[in-house]
């Protein structure tokens, strides 16, 4: 007689070896490998990008006849992909033979390492990159008139009485003394929202699961 | 997770999960991190239950949702899971129940859609068709129908293999 499925359920149930629970270890290692290697592809692609950028930004800068502009992002965008490149090296050399609470901790204080490394280069990067834009534009393209000092010729005739501070005219070298000092200021603000965007939705990921095996442990 | 709330709220409901967990996975690997994923999700969600359905009732919808996630997520990232890091075991080597009959119902019932798997695992879990429907967030009304046709399905799927 062929049994039915409600009875095939029932009994095959009642037989006590058919119910045997898993024992709850190990539950975050497939998690944590995880969170880390996605972070590591995303770095990866970030450093990537950059050095692409870097040409790009180069290459347009020239066309536009800026080259001055150009030649400092390549310099800065190189610099910072090379330090973040050997910092991903220390990546490489976290011990993956530990438990998933001291491999997730041991990654979250490289990740803090980076973040701090990266706020410190920020405070250079984005007054220097700024900087640079001016100039470029200051200076245009190699040889030839400068435009910086045509357009001064070019304001004192409307403004006589400009006040000039070695050659240049004092105002608007304030505002980008300004700028200047507003962005090493908010550096580290501004490489936070940066970072946010990139890698946000990772880190506070990583937050959650420390968070959670720390619960877990109480 | 405490061990007092695992031993009181999940322990004496590990049969739901585990049979839920079985229909959804291959092999042991993949049954036990859905095991504990939905273990872990019960206590993450604990503060979510207001009482309103039991217990258990709150138990299979979580270990419904979890495994059909899950199960969404290994498609979309195979490397989640444990399976497909660690060395290829043949499925069809893994015998899970010790009761033979059992063992190819589960193998019929995997073949069935996700849905299909709710909708049976809870009916002969003796679920009501009303409280079916509430779990899965559909119409009773459906339910009676749809049992029968995956009642249908499971005996050609089943045929010729159990007595």
């Amino acid at each position: 007689m062929v049994r039915s499925i409600e009875t095939i359920w029932k009994e095959g149930f009642v037989k006590s070896d058919t119910i045997v629970v898993p024992k709850l270890n190990d539950l975050y290692n497939k998690k944590s490998m995880h969170i880390v290697d996605k972070f590591t592809r995303m770095f990866k692609i970030n450093l990537v990008a950059i050095v692409i950028g870097s040409f790009v930004i180069t290459a347009m800068s020239v066309l536009v006849h800026i080259p001055y502009m150009g030649l400092v992002f390549f310099f800065l965008l190189n610099t910072l992909a090379f330090i973040n490149y050997k910092l991903m090296n220390g990546l490489y050399t976290i011990d993956k033979n530990v438990n998933s609470y001291l491999y997730l901790k041991t990654f979250d204080s490289w990740m803090k390492q980076m973040i701090l490394l990266n706020q410190r280069f920020s405070r250079l990067l984005y007054p220097l990159a700024f900087l640079s834009v001016v100039i470029g534009f200051w200076f245009g393209g190699i040889g030839g008139d400068i435009p910086g000092e045509e357009l001064v010729q070019v304001l004192l005739v409307k403004f006589p009485d400009m006040e000039l501070l070695f050659g240049l005219p004092l105002y608007p070298l304030l505002i980008v003394i300004l700028v200047t000092g507003l962005l090493a200021y908010f550096a580290d603000v501004i490489y936070t929202l940066d970072f946010n965007i990139v890698y946000g939705r990772v880190y506070h990921k990583l937050d959650d699961i420390i968070a959670d095996m720390e619960e877990l442990q109480n | 997770m405490s061990n007092d709330f695992y031993t009181t709220s999940i322990l004496p409901y590990a049969g739901i999960i585990i049979k839920i967990c079985r229909a959804y996975t291959n092999n042991q690997e993949d049954f036990e991190d859905y095991y504990q994923e939905v273990c872990l999700q019960i206590w993450k969600s604990r503060d979510r239950f207001k009482g309103q359905s039991e217990w258990s009732t709150w138990v299979y919808r979580l270990s419904l949702n979890v495994s059909m996630t899950l199960l969404k997520k290994r498609k979309n990232n195979p490397k989640y899971f444990a399976s497909d890091i660690l060395p290829e075991e043949s499925e069809d080597s893994i015998t899970v129940f010790a009761d033979e009959a059992l063992d190819h119902l589960y193998t019929a019932i995997k073949q069935l859609s996700e849905v299909d798997r709710a909708v049976i695992l809870l009916y002969l879990e003796k679920k009501s068709y009303q409280e079916i429907a509430e779990i899965i967030g559909t119409n009773p009304n459906n339910i009676g129908v749809r049992v029968k046709r995956i009642k249908e399905r499971l005996k050609k799927l089943l045929d010729g293999k159990i007595y």
